[in-house]
């Protein structure tokens, strides 16, 4: 079987859903010794980018976004001990996520989560109702790259704004990038807290994260 | 039952109310605090909002209870508190309901969706959903299931809802515009879940919620060719605008108005308004119904 073939397969059973088909690709591609890196970006990123793009024209759902996700990190995790060069090496960037303290509402930023997670990103989510002061403290102690902090209601999102304010004090605004999710967030409420962007859904936050670290 | 005899009534326009929570933050409701708590710590505010949408000319309005289900009192440790709340958020609404006018049960969604997505499963959402139904049933005249965005979660709400009560039903999912047309999150296009809901026998479709009224408009064209049923819209006012530390919705009342009068005339039997609506959308929507 070509190395093409093989890539088109993966890219295949991640759009397929096919989670059986996925892993044993990535089994076949351990034992037959090929660079994993491509078989990865090649093979698998390929496969989780198709599903982005269907799930942005409406022919995919949240069901199969978080299916595909889940499988491409299954096989991440079966391919990434077996790399050269360990886990760094396809590491885009750290990410810290959370939704904000008075907020439970968790489904948004797990969906960016498990999806930076699908494209590379090392990603910390630190769950629900997570106080402003404890997301910058872990940020700091993970050495982060980006902070992403969700609101779905227009009455905790002001706890946004918060992160920004505390990385001002501390002087350590220049060391995060702090991006926003959450239904009622905007451009103009980006610009008010001064943060460096917000997504409408995962996939646009994955654009928005690599564009923003210049992946 | 009143309720019936406006249905039948082929004249009868029937106005819901409007948003609860943009109410709320308009009286300084807390930073992330559970709309359904002030049930009992700020009993007055909440007389007062029903009574202003009464008094703009509601027909119904529905109790504060959106979040009152185990599952999502749980997430805000407060499952203990569920009969209290409820209880009290009939006696609020029980206060400010006029003669000739009804109350309808409001029952959100779980917020605990199914795998992949989340670990919720049909038993868990009946449940929920039946413990809710069992404390509202004394003091409504019906129900309205409302904001949900999976069609397996309504039909369990449905289903739990009918073992508990013989009170009508408006089932009001949310959904989505995509370029194939109008789905939940969970990928359920509207003709399916139209179908769906007919079958479990609901009294009213719905759709409420994340579309503005230009977008309702568009979704109840399709709506009304797909059920002989009658049909309910909520509509937001459009995407709320944050500036310092206020919450804005900038549609201008007489566009949101218009965009209900056209669904009126498409055969929209029952109407009102979701997130960023007030007494006075509600009273705009009334000066048309009452020319009609």
């Amino acid at each position: 079987m070509s190395q093409e073939k093989i890539f088109s397969d993966i890219l295949d059973s991640i759009v397929n859903l096919d989670e059986e088909t996925a892993l044993e690709l990535a089994n076949k591609a351990i034992n037959d010794n090929m660079n994993l890196m491509d078989v990865i970006e090649k093979g698998y990123s390929a496969g989780i980018r198709k599903v982005g793009e269907l799930w942005e024209e409406g022919e995919f759902f949240l069901p199969e976004l978080m299916r595909g996700a889940q499988i491409m990190q299954n096989c991440l995790d079966l391919l990434i001990p077996h790399l050269e060069k360990g886990t760094e090496e396809i590491s885009q960037g750290t990410v810290v996520i959370a939704t904000i303290e008075g907020d439970i509402h968790s489904i948004g930023k797990t969906i960016v989560g498990t999806m930076l997670r699908a494209y590379g990103f090392k990603v910390f989510d630190l769950g629900a109702d997570v106080p402003a002061e404890k997301i910058v403290d872990f940020a700091i102690e993970k050495k982060a790259d980006v902070i992403g902090v969700s609101a779905l209601l227009t009455t905790t999102m002001f706890g946004q704004k918060k992160i920004i304010e505390i990385l001002k004090e501390r002087n350590l605004l220049e060391r995060f990038k702090v991006i926003l999710g959450g239904a009622p967030v905007t451009t103009s409420w980006v610009n008010e807290c001064n943060a460096d962007g917000f997504a409408e859904n995962a996939i646009d936050a994955v654009k928005l994260v690599k564009s923003l670290l210049n992946k | 039952m009143l309720f019936h005899d406006w249905l039948k009534d082929e004249s009868k326009i029937v106005l819901f109310d409007g948003g609860m929570g943009t109410e709320l933050i308009k009286r300084g409701l807390e930073t992330g605090k559970l709309p359904d708590l002030l049930n009992i710590e700020k009993p007055d505010i909440i007389v007062e909002i029903h009574k202003s949408y009464y008094e703009a000319g509601s027909d119904m309005c529905q109790s504060n209870t959106f979040g009152s289900t185990p599952l999502n009192l749980k997430n805000h440790s407060l499952e203990d508190k569920i009969t209290n709340i409820i209880d009290k958020a009939l006696d609020n609404i029980q206060k400010a309901c006029p003669p000739g006018r009804l109350v309808v049960g409001d029952i959100g969604p779980t917020g605990e969706f199914r795998p992949p997505v989340g670990k919720a499963t049909s038993e868990e959402w009946h449940s929920s959903f039946a413990t809710q139904t069992r404390l509202l049933e004394k003091g409504v005249a019906l129900f309205h299931i409302e904001t949900i965005s999976d069609l397996e979660e309504m039909l369990s709400a449905v289903r739990a809802v009918k073992e508990i009560s013989d009170k009508p039903i408006i089932a009001s999912i949310t959904y989505k515009k995509t370029k194939r047309g109008f789905f939940t999150i969970m990928g359920d296009p509207l003709e399916k879940c139209i179908n769906a809901l007919e079958n479990e026998k609901v009294d009213v479709i719905g759709a409420n919620c994340t579309l503005g009224s230009g977008d309702m408009l568009d979704l109840a064209k399709q709506a009304v060719n797909m059920t002989e049923l009658p049909i309910s819209v909520k509509p937001n006012a459009g995407q709320p605008r944050i500036e310092g530390t206020k919450t804005y919705y900038d549609q201008p009342i007489e566009e949101f108005v218009r965009d209900i009068q056209d669904m009126i005339n498409l055969g929209v039997k029952i109407v009102g308004g979701c997130c960023g609506t007030t007494p006075k959308t509600i009273n705009g929507i009334r000066k048309i119904i009452d020319k009609i």
